[in-house]
């Protein structure tokens, strides 16, 4: 046991000091693959061990745990100061201040020194470091030809790469830290570590864009590390000790608490880039496509829910879970809206992760049965199928040398491969049977119990999801003529691409014994039961299994229809019968002149234009904030 | 057993349904008009003469996308009848709107994209009503599932005036019918040819002809919940939503999509919020 949590949380910290060490790319790429191998070994070891006890972490070198993670703490808060100095930011540097004196008072006058035993391993924990360990080493892999043909673009004389791969190596290693943490103390010091690699990752490429959008990723999070010490202060004057599962067994007690849990969450919001946070991940798309999969999907913003969910049971039944509630929703409606006026498909890609982040900080908000099960399927089966997606966009990026939808159109015609995954895996984000729609349900009936606000904020936002999702892939499909050049891929691109592609629809198929052997024991109260492969609860039912067959049949059957068009006759599309004889979709235009075919998406920019929306959707999120905060007291 | 049984009813029953209310449908728009009209099945016999023609399309996509659109239409009948989730059943629906859009997109071509669009913006206006009218049983019957509304000894109707109402806003969109019917225009004047449809042609725009029939069954259906406890009322209800619609239909000149979704938002939402704000009260 202890030894797996070695692995998961020390081996990727060590795998990225060799990368960054040793310069030479035949290491680095063994190097990755082999970690990428062993932690996924050790998250399906870990996982087959089951749940686990909190147990104590021995000293290190002679030196006790808890006094090392302590001084790593002060050192990063050291080194995010330095930054927050070199890059002239005063709100880093004020922000990382005000941490440390918080903190050395914290540490030094507060904290009485019992020993905390350090990790703990329940449902929740192991499903997210598989989620962290198998989607994190895909994209470590995926990154691995990625990052060789980035380079070549940016024509470096010296390569990057071990730099690059030391951060997103140590970002796998804090994250499997922070979600197995039992000691406050600890979650704080990973918390604090993602933030800091995420900077660097963001700030990559050195151009000057990417500098300025990781200096904002940096000060909005290091205001979110100033909520956590914060909450992390209160939580313990009123509960005397910094054992999670203690302070989770003590529930909420009084108003101090409550406002300690409040600004706790609120440090998840920020990670999670809730509205008006969302800036800092939209910026983060400067960074190479592996480092927005990583952030987007296994790492970084699943940090920011999982702080929620982790302290979920704590405020269950209070107006803070309500204020969280509706924090989540609005996030939910105001970034599927923003979505809609996109055409960059990263940022269609961002808005839609933000969205679902505010969907599952609504259900731990909710805080019933149903509600906490929608939020881990959520959590599970987004990070597969946005991995899954900005994989696609950054190998599509390679492939047409663009990002926008628009020059998407017709990709079917030359990338087929790509094409056909990216619109299977839009279709795993918006449809049935799979498993982020399974989730999106749950959550939908979940809230019908709640509010009214919050089911009107679901319904339109899910609506939202569908129109700017609906059409990307529409547009991906088009005609691919006889003979046409097949397209190739390295095996360590196509690898990743495929197997999360299964992954989502197999997985989903599954869905009804994750739930079973999963989520079930966490929740206690199991909403749902599973009869012939279906999710049966009082609010309804979910025909997983039986709707997988009945539509996997049908969709074999049309794609052998379809897959016959060559005995259909294929023509030119309907152009008033003014086809032009270079075909295509040209038609013959004023003057005889030949009207080559174009199309654009319909953005609704006099309603959804970024714009005008942003500001008036992060003042209503400010006063929301300030309601949950304040109506915790 | 039972639930087989009336699945295949469904299966095989909603189709000829359709398919009669759609003869019915022109018929009555004749009437209106002071015309004679087509026979009543005439519906069947374009279907019939569409499976004859010859099969051409502007790439596979089209084929795979009809297809899809009739058997997710099909099979959320068939949840429907099998009394199963109404949410489940609304998100199985959205299955076939998405791939009508999606096999439109995928051609070159001016009218179909347009009309894709405005598909779109379709779905945009009638999916936040669906859901919150499926919020609005829940509320009343503490289930998402068709079961628990038959054990309801009062017409929903009752509690859920307002929400009828703007679940008419929904029938009226997916039935294609003016004001909305911007994206399929079954009018062949319209400067949109025929929308969303325009390149789907033969064999596969019969496949949509007979998947828009289940739907019709389907929305219709969903206001046939609203008075479940007689079979007399709950036909006089549907007759006398259908024939509102034929009317609005015959008297509405089609509207822009800027126009229906203020009209659709603010008015159908509005009206579900203030039924949805009784029930929680209640």
């Amino acid at each position: 046991m202890s030894n797996l949590l070695v692995l998961l949380i020390l081996l990727p910290a060590a795998a990225a000091l060799v990368c960054y060490f040793v310069r030479s790319t035949a290491v680095r790429k063994l190097t990755v693959l082999a970690t990428g191998g062993i932690l996924t070994l050790s998250a399906l070891g870990l996982l087959a061990q089951g749940v686990f006890a909190p147990i104590e972490v021995g000293s290190f070198l002679g030196i006790g745990s808890d006094f090392l993670v302590t001084v790593l703490d002060f050192v990063l808060l050291g080194v995010i100061y330095f930054y927050g100095y070199k890059h002239k930011s005063l709100l880093i540097q004020g922000f990382t201040l005000a941490q440390v004196v918080l903190l050395a008072w914290f540490e030094g006058v507060s904290v009485g020194h019992e020993a905390v035993p350090a990790l703990m391993g329940d449902q929740l924990s192991l499903i997210m470091v598989l989620v962290i360990s198998i989607i994190g080493s895909l994209i470590c892999i995926f990154a691995l030809p990625y990052m060789k043909e980035h380079e070549e673009h940016l024509h470096l004389k010296k390569t990057r790469q071990p730099r690059f791969f030391f951060f997103m190596l140590i970002f796998l290693g804090a994250m499997n830290g922070l979600v197995l943490s039992n000691n406050i103390l600890w979650m704080y010091f990973f918390f604090e570590v993602t933030t800091f690699c995420s900077f660097m990752l963001i700030g990559h490429d050195a151009t000057e864009i990417a500098t300025k959008n990781a200096v904002r990723a940096l000060w909005m999070n290091a205001l979110g590390g100033l909520a956590f010490v914060v909450g992390m202060m209160l939580v313990y004057s009123q509960a005397g000790t910094l054992n999670i599962s203690a302070i989770l067994a003590l529930g909420s007690t009084s108003a101090v608490m409550l406002t300690g849990l409040a600004f706790l969450c609120l440090a998840g919001f920020t990670k999670a880039a809730q509205v008006p946070f969302q800036s800092w991940l939209l910026g983060a798309m400067v960074a190479p496509t592996p480092v927005s999969a990583l952030l987007h999907s296994s790492t970084m913003v699943k940090a920011g829910v999982f702080v929620v969910l982790r302290f979920a049971p704590a405020f269950a039944g209070t107006f803070l879970s309500t204020g969280v509630a509706v924090c989540g929703a609005f996030t939910f409606l105001a970034c599927a809206a923003l979505g809609i006026g996109q055409s960059n498909g990263k940022k269609i890609l961002a808005y839609s992760t933000v969205a679902n982040l505010g969907l599952i900080i609504c259900c731990a908000g909710i805080n019933t049965p149903l509600a906490l099960t929608a939020a881990i399927m959520l959590i599970l089966f987004h990070a597969i199928s946005k991995s899954l997606l900005f994989l696609c966009v950054g190998t599509i990026e390679q492939a047409i040398g663009s990002r926008d939808i628009e020059d998407m159109r017709g990709l079917y015609g030359t990338n087929p491969r790509t094409a056909l995954i990216t619109i299977i895996g839009i279709l795993t984000m918006m449809l049935p049977p799979f498993g982020v729609l399974l989730g999106k349900w749950m959550a939908m009936e979940a809230s019908a119990d709640s509010n009214i606000f919050i089911v009107v904020m679901l319904a339109m936002g899910s609506a939202m999801m569908v129109v700017y999702l609906a059409r990307w892939a529409g547009s991906m499909m088009g005609t691919r003529e006889p003979g046409a050049k097949a397209e190739s891929q390295p095996l360590l691109t196509r690898l990743p691409l495929i197997t999360l592609c299964l992954g989502a629809v197999l997985l989903s198929l599954a869905s009804p014994w994750i739930y079973n052997s999963m989520l079930a024991p966490w929740i206690g109260s199991a909403p749902f039961v599973v009869g012939f492969g279906s999710l049966e609860s009082a609010h309804g039912t979910f025909v997983v299994v039986p709707l997988f067959l009945v539509l996997g049949l049908g969709l074999l059957y049309a794609v052998k229809a379809a897959s016959g068009y060559r005995r259909v006759k294929i023509m030119p599309p309907y152009v008033s019968g003014a086809n032009s004889a270079s075909g295509d979709g040209t038609y013959v235009g004023p003057m005889n002149g030949d009207v080559p075919f174009s199309a654009g998406n319909l953005y609704l920019g006099e309603m959804f234009a970024e714009p005008k929306l942003t500001p008036i959707f992060n003042a209503l999120a400010v006063a929301l904030i300030v309601l949950m905060l304040g109506g915790a007291l | 057993m039972e639930t087989l049984i009336l699945v295949i009813i469904g299966l095989v029953g909603a189709p000829l349904a359709g398919g009669l209310i759609a003869g019915l449908d022109r018929r009555v728009t004749a009437w209106f008009q002071s015309r004679q009209g087509p026979p009543i099945m005439q519906a069947f016999y374009d279907v019939a003469k569409l499976f004859g023609k010859e099969k051409m399309v502007v790439n596979q996509w089209q084929i795979l996308c009809a297809w899809v659109y009739l058997i997710a239409a099909a099979v959320s009948v068939a949840l429907f009848f099998a009394q199963g989730d109404l949410l489940l059943v609304f998100f199985v629906q959205a299955i076939g709107a998405v791939f009508l859009v999606m096999g439109a997109l995928s051609a070159k071509s001016p009218y179909s994209q347009v009309g894709a669009q405005r598909e779109l913006l379709q779905i945009l206006a009638y999916e936040p009503i669906l859901i919150l009218v499926f919020v609005g049983f829940y509320m009343v019957t503490g289930s998402f599932s068709i079961h628990a509304i038959w054990a309801q000894d009062m017409p929903l109707l009752a509690k859920m005036p307002l929400l009828y109402l703007a679940l008419g806003y929904a029938l009226t969109i997916k039935l294609r019918k003016s004001p909305f019917d911007f994206s399929t225009s079954h009018h062949g004047h319209q400067e949109l040819v025929k929308g969303v449809l325009t390149e789907y042609s033969g064999p596969y725009l019969g496949l949509i002809e007979m998947a828009h029939w289940y739907e019709t069954v389907l929305v219709l259906g969903l206001c046939a919940l609203f008075w479940h406890t007689n079979v007399g009322w709950m036909a006089l209800l549907l007759v006398a939503t259908y024939m509102l619609e034929i009317l609005v239909d015959n008297t509405m000149a089609r509207m822009t999509w800027r126009w229906m979704l203020k009209r659709v938002w603010l008015l159908g939402m509005g009206m579900s919020v203030v039924n949805l704000i009784w029930l929680y009260a209640g």
